[in-house]
């Protein structure tokens, strides 16, 4: 099986064709945007981050910013930096320049100012785009795709309709030779075991249990229970009970193939296949783990109803109840509620979400595009100093 | 895995579990269908997508989903009540302080 897909120069392939404006700090964040603003094909990502952190907390900054550079939707790069930030914006352009793709950085102090790097940085994107627009889509295996596997806004369905399909997707990429990354290890705290079990080797094996045990642990040496963040509120009022109902429900995304490694947060997988992300419960920062990690095509299920895109993926949209796919159809690509009715098996609405990630990755648009959501989120593990 | 059809009006997930995902609202007085010929009757409304028991859990038992333990209930649970936040506990992710009892 294949798709139509962008091939890039280090042998990587895109779904989608953009240009990052990425700013390697906060206060280069709205230069980006005005650059976007002004030429086609571009996107901005802006974020609160990059300067006053601690190093392991910049070290996941400046990872995350990489990742979101070196993944193959994107053609080219323009890194705006500001010119005293912890976060170096050289840094980032020469590592995400590895990949040989198009990549250039300005520093607004440097360049002197906004107006002049804007009009200094318009003319660069540009030219980037002009570059990038010569891309064209070529036929492709689907061994070279990484599907990221997340849910949002859960309820009790989720377990039973949408990501017991998304699961059957899942296994029907992999056999194809395919990669899934699925995260959230929040939500993977007593369903640990069954992870475990499916690990490839010992090693993998004890790196699940750790990370877990890494989760669970902040949250308890702070003395609070994850309880009061997690299951959320939205998440109790659509049936679900406790923290463990939830996670044994949102493990069922990744299918049941064997588990070939585990990734720290955006960290690209080296194995193809099932592999693991330690990422929060927070959606828009797992999502945005995932991107930094590779994954060129998000699948999110969802129960209660959330908008959640990304800036350089497209986000497909399931829900796990027909309520929600009546009620929020501008948001929601395939209704997994079917299921639950009992007009569907899990194994059909698994394989219409398998054919849908196949034409996204040709270029179908997904909802989440469309209505322009770009939620990028980099998990901050450090406070600001 | 695949969900099991007890009842058009539940799903039960695993054949172990003492609760079952209603398809829809369910009235009290509504009679369930279980496997093996049971049949339950449903002591009071159970919203969708929430559980029902199907079982008794004594005080301490374990409320069984997936064929996995999701919590721990505070009290005697009966078969045909709603399971949730006001008769069930979870036990992963609390503070020490709070894991007592």
């Amino acid at each position: 099986m294949n798709f139509l897909g962008y091939k890039r120069p280090d042998g990587k392939v895109g779904v989608r064709n953009h240009i990052a404006i990425i700013p390697s700090v906060v206060c280069a964040s709205e230069v980006c945007i005005a650059i976007a603003r002004k030429v086609k094909g571009t996107v901005a990502i802006p974020h609160p981050h990059g300067c006053a952190q601690l190093p392991f907390d910049a070290e996941q900054t400046a990872r995350t910013l990489i990742g979101v550079g070196k993944n193959p939707n994107v053609a080219a790069v323009l890194v705006i930096g500001l010119g005293c930030e912890v976060v170096d914006p050289f840094l980032i352009a020469s590592k995400i320049a590895e990949s040989d793709k198009l990549v250039k950085s300005l520093i607004i102090q440097e360049v002197g100012g906004t107006l002049k790097t804007v009009k200094e940085g318009t003319r660069m994107a540009r030219a980037m785009w002009s570059e990038a627009s010569r891309f064209k889509r070529e036929r492709v295996d689907l061994d070279s795709l990484i599907l990221g596997v997340e849910c949002g806004g859960s309820d009790a369905c989720s377990g039973l309709s949408a990501n017991p399909a998304l699961g059957v997707a899942s296994d029907l990429l992999i056999k194809e030779g395919g990669t899934v990354i699925l995260s959230e290890t929040t939500e993977s705290i007593g369903a640990e075991h069954i992870l475990a079990k499916r690990a490839i080797n010992k090693k993998v094996k004890e790196r699940i249990l750790e990370i877990v045990r890494r989760t669970e642990s902040r949250a308890l040496n702070l003395g609070l229970d994850i309880g009061k963040a997690n299951p959320a509120p939205g998440n109790i009022r659509g049936g679900i009970t406790t923290l463990e109902e939830k996670s044994l429900g949102c493990i069922l995304k990744g299918g049941s193939s064997r588990i070939m490694e585990v990734l720290e947060y955006a960290e690209a997988p080296a194995q193809k296949g099932l592999v693991l992300m330690d990422t929060p419960g927070h959606d828009a920062e797992s999502v945005t783990g995932l991107i930094a990690g590779g994954a060129q095509i998000i699948a999110f299920t969802t129960g209660r109803g959330t908008p959640v895109g990304s800036p350089i993926a497209p986000v497909i949209k399931i829900s796990t109840n027909s309520h929600l796919y009546s009620k929020m159809k501008d948001n929601i690509d395939i209704d997994a509620g079917e299921i639950i009715t009992g007009d569907k098996t899990v194994q059909e609405v698994g394989e219409k979400i398998f054919r849908e990630v196949l034409r996204v990755a040709s270029g179908r648009l997904t909802k989440s595009e469309i209505l322009g959501h770009r939620e990028f989120a980099i998990n901050r593990i450090g406070p600001s100093f | 895995m695949k969900p099991i059809d007890a009842d058009r009006k539940i799903i039960l997930s695993h054949p172990t579990d003492n609760v079952a995902t209603a398809k829809s609202e369910i009235q009290p007085e509504t009679i369930l269908f279980l496997p093996k010929g049971r049949k339950i009757e449903v002591r009071e409304e159970i919203p969708f997508g929430h559980k029902v028991c199907l079982r008794t859990i004594p005080k301490g038992g374990p409320v069984i989903k997936y064929g996995e333990r999701i919590g721990r209930a505070i009290r005697t649970i009966r078969p045909g009540e709603l399971v949730h936040i006001h008769n069930v506990v979870g036990e992963r992710g609390k503070s020490q302080s709070k894991n007592k009892g």
